[in-house]
């Protein structure tokens, strides 16, 4: 495991635990190697090692002392039998230790303080490490080796909560047309486009950095066709994203047929109308409406944007749900037998029925319902509870305590008591004079048109009636003249207009004269009536006015 | 022989949410005894089923703590099984009068003095959960119903309380319910303009009524929640009050007029917070609005030069 490394120094003879041999310093480790055998009998990681001792120079044997992260020591003794050199030997050994540990220290170090934040944000883990490593169960290194990991693993499943996409990235993209065009695209956007528009992730992917820069790409990719809102793809045009369009159109097709196959949702429709296969053929073929067609385009591009929108957020536990493919019935079959198709109608109807929320292995089973994962739930449901109003309302509780003998008090006694009288008459009549119309609380209510309903009598209102009816047919008529193109509407228009007169003066005015006499007053009966009146007579006399210039020129 | 067409019933079921709290205004001064409130309520509740012979009443009791029914369908049972041997008290009333009169004096002294023993914590009615509870029950009925059956239903609040906010979320949750099960919420207050209770009657198309004094309670019962939802629109009654619909805030617990909502948790802040505090959500706060500062920063600095 040591063969690798470059040796640095190699120093012998060396006693370590009554086997003499040599020590070899390398770049990683500290090696032992006993004389009787070719193996390497201790091999102590830079990183493994505290600090290093060394005897006094007074002291008979002349020693090293490596001292471990775990407080265990590794004692050599350079057995030279030239006291000097031997001396030699460690000092050699001990600089060039001294000056391969801190680097490994620094790691170490490093290394040190992940592994206790790791252990302080994790109980769970802290508790296992206290019983096994403590306990010397398993070793320091297997246990971070092999078990923190996987419970990060487990822990890190839980806590992902992803953000969506909003709906309107591209707006972000602002572009300054001041002769040069200015693009800024942040990194957030980025990651927006390649969520939304997994084509162009597969784009980016393939020419970047091969055959294309970074800037280069997203210049290309803002400046194509693809971006722009009329995406028509002529096959002439050398684009990068000419394919890409296409890819997207097919993706659009296929999202729509599936939608299609259930029609349950209701923005289902109006894609469809828009996006259907007969339309998106037709654009290349009817060249001639060509504003027509920017306009299916641009409708056609919203809602696919909206879609690709709406379906990142799906995309990210797609993979984890298998039953999302049984909602996608295959094309062929649906027409050929009808099994598909009730099987749909079960699932409806199962909708219908059934409560998911009531059913225990709904949630297993449930394909687009994510949960929501609150940190915070009491603060969730609650709102939140109030400090600041709670002096006032600690100080009303108490008051309520007291107050909650006398009502038990009360009640029983009302309890008691057979018959009691609700309400006080005086009482009763001023509440009614309240709610009458005029009182207090109908202020707002226009009490003239409410309480006319009451006031007319039956033979008024049939007379009305047949007002309305009669005007009602000659303004039909008279509106019906506009605009007035040939002679014989301006004929009819002005024969129109007198009998409209002649109405009002026959009918409208006895009418009125008649109320007034039997019943005092008018009460607005007819102001609608004459509000029509004057809109039409209104109209006849700004046309009129009009087409006199033409006759006197 | 032709076959029999099935009659049809038209009944209407009110389930009255009653509010007992001792810490609601009107209890605390004293302005009221819930006796006179307890009675009015009677009264209106026997004036529904006066109404038509199938219709049916509920009254639950509310406080910060719990709710209950103080009358049900099960004391309907106890009546039925009783028969007319329970009428003893005043000979001269309908006997079902006079038992849902005794249920309920029964029921609420029970409700009461099980309130008694555990103090209350906060001051405000659970009103998420009563309805909650109301709408269940309706549910319940609804789907007892034989064919040919059909039931109007609508809870009416009557509380004191100026419950303002809190519990939000959850009151709102099950507004949301009843607007989805056909369930109007009228509500009478009898002190306070509540608005969460305003909005669970504009959600629901259900009447808000605020009363101008503490009297008269049976009277304004009667003339404005009598009528069903539905033919109230062709009553001269008081008009619906000016609705305030700014949303609680979360994080102050005040009203906002704009305010920032998680899109993942519907959390709603009055101020931007990069990370919401509920689901944890990381949000970017765009560079457009960090740079609004600094510019007037700039600004007041070279007023100052």
């Amino acid at each position: 495991m040591t063969s690798s490394e470059d040796v640095l120094l190699q120093v012998g003879p060396v006693r370590h635990k009554k086997g003499d041999g040599t020590l070899y310093v390398m770049s990683q480790h500290v090696a032992f190697i006993l004389n009787s055998s070719d193996t390497v009998a201790i091999s102590h990681h830079y990183r493994d090692i505290k600090m290093q001792k060394i005897s006094s120079e007074f002291k008979n044997k002349v020693q090293l002392q490596l001292v471990f992260h775990d407080e265990t020591i590794s004692l050599f003794q350079f057995t030279n039998s030239e006291r000097s050199e031997a001396m030699r030997d460690r000092n050699r050994v001990k600089d060039l230790i001294q000056q391969l540990l801190p680097k490994y220290q620094k790691q170490a170090n490093k290394e040190f303080g992940e592994k206790s934040r790791i252990l302080g944000e994790n109980r769970m883990l802290f508790q296992l490490y206290q019983d096994l490593v403590i306990t010397h169960v398993i070793t320091s290194e297997e246990f971070w080796s092999q078990h923190v990991p996987y419970h990060l693993a487990t822990q890190s499943k839980v806590i992902t909560q992803k953000t969506g996409v909003p709906n309107n990235f591209l707006t972000n993209v602002t572009v300054k047309s001041d002769g040069t065009k200015k693009f800024n695209l942040s990194n957030d956007t980025i990651q927006c486009i390649f969520k939304t528009y997994p084509a162009v992730r597969q784009k980016h992917i393939e020419y970047v950095p091969h055959q294309l820069t970074e800037s280069e790409f997203w210049q290309k990719f803002l400046e194509s066709h693809y971006f722009h809102k009329d995406r028509i793809t002529t096959g002439s045009t050398k684009d990068l994203f000419n394919d890409c369009a296409k890819l997207d159109d097919n993706l659009f097709k296929n999202e729509i047929k599936d939608l299609s196959k259930n029609k349950t949702d209701c923005y289902v429709g109006s894609i469809e109308d828009d996006g259907s296969d007969d339309n998106i053929n037709s654009i290349s073929e009817e060249k001639s409406s060509m504003a027509n067609i920017v306009h299916e385009n641009i409708i056609k591009r919203f809602n696919q944007h909206s879609m690709m929108v709406l379906k990142t957020c799906e995309k990210s536990n797609l993979n984890s749900l298998p039953n999302g493919n049984d909602l996608k019935v295959p094309s062929n079959s649906s027409n050929l037998n009808g099994t598909p198709d009730t099987a749909l109608k079960r699932l409806r109807i199962q909708e219908k029925n059934g409560y998911e929320d009531l059913n225990p292995e709904a949630e297993t089973l449930d394909v687009n319902q994510k949960k929501l994962k609150l940190s915070r739930v009491e603060s969730y449901v609650n709102c939140l509870t109030r400090e600041h109003k709670h002096d006032n309302t600690t100080s009303k509780l108490s008051k309520a305590r007291e107050v909650q003998k006398s009502i038990i008090y009360d009640v029983n006694e009302w309890s008691k008591t057979t018959s009691n009288q609700v309400i006080e008459p005086s009482v009763a009549v001023n509440t009614l004079g309240l709610l009458t119309p005029g009182g207090s609380l109908m202020k707002g209510i226009s009490d003239e048109s409410a309480s006319l309903a009451q006031l007319v009598p039956v033979t008024v209102e049939k007379d009305l009636r047949q007002l309305y009816v009669s005007l009602g047919e000659l303004l039909r008529h008279f509106w019906s003249c506009f605009p007035v193109t040939t002679p014989a509407l301006e004929e009819k228009l002005m024969k129109t207009h007198d009998s409209l007169q002649k109405f009002q003066n026959a009918k409208i005015k006895p009418f009125e004269d008649q109320i007034i006499i039997n019943h005092g007053q008018l009460n607005q009966l007819t102001n609608h009536l004459n509000l029509m009146l004057h809109t039409a007579y209104n109209k006849f006399s700004v046309w009129h006015s009009r087409r006199k210039i033409p006759n006197i020129l | 022989m032709q076959s029999e067409t099935p009659k049809k019933i038209f009944s209407s079921l009110l389930v009255i949410i009653l509010d007992v709290n001792p810490a609601q205004d009107t209890l605390l001064s004293g302005e009221i005894k819930l006796s006179s409130i307890l009675s009015s309520v009677v009264a209106f509740a026997n004036s529904h089923l006066m109404l038509r012979t199938h219709n049916k009443v509920a009254v639950l009791a509310s406080d910060p703590n719990s709710c209950d029914f103080i009358y049900s369908d099960q004391d309907e049972l106890d009546f039925k099984k009783k028969t007319v041997s329970s009428c003893k008290m005043g000979g001269s009333q309908y006997e079902l009068f006079s038992h849902i009169d005794r249920s309920i004096k029964f029921n609420i002294m029970k409700f009461l003095k099980d309130a008694a023993e555990e103090p209350h914590m906060s001051r405000d009615t659970v009103f998420g959960a009563s309805c909650a509870k109301a709408l269940c029950y309706i549910n319940r009925l609804q789907n007892n119903l034989y064919p040919g059956e059909t039931m109007n239903s609508r809870i009416l609040i009557i509380s004191g309380c100026d419950n303002e906010g809190d519990k939000y979320i959850r009151c709102m949750n099950t507004f949301f319910t009843a607007q989805k099960q056909n369930v109007a919420i009228d509500v009478c207050s009898l002190t306070h303009d509540v608005t969460l209770l305003k909005q669970a009657c504009y959600i629901t198309e259900g009447s808000y009524f605020r009363m101008p004094k503490l009297e008269g309670l049976l009277l304004y019962l009667q003339w404005i929640f009598l009528t069903e939802p539905s033919s109230r629109k062709k009553l001269v009654i008081p008009l619906a009050p000016q609705l305030d619909f700014r949303p609680f805030c979360f994080c102050h617990g005040t009203l906002t007029a704009i305010g920032f909502v998680c899109s993942l948790c519907l959390t709603i802040y009055c101020k931007i917070s990069p990370i919401c505090t509920t689901c944890e959500a990381v949000f970017k706060v765009r560079s457009a609005i960090a740079v609004k500062p600094k510019k007037k920063k700039i600004k007041t600095t070279s007023v100052n030069n």
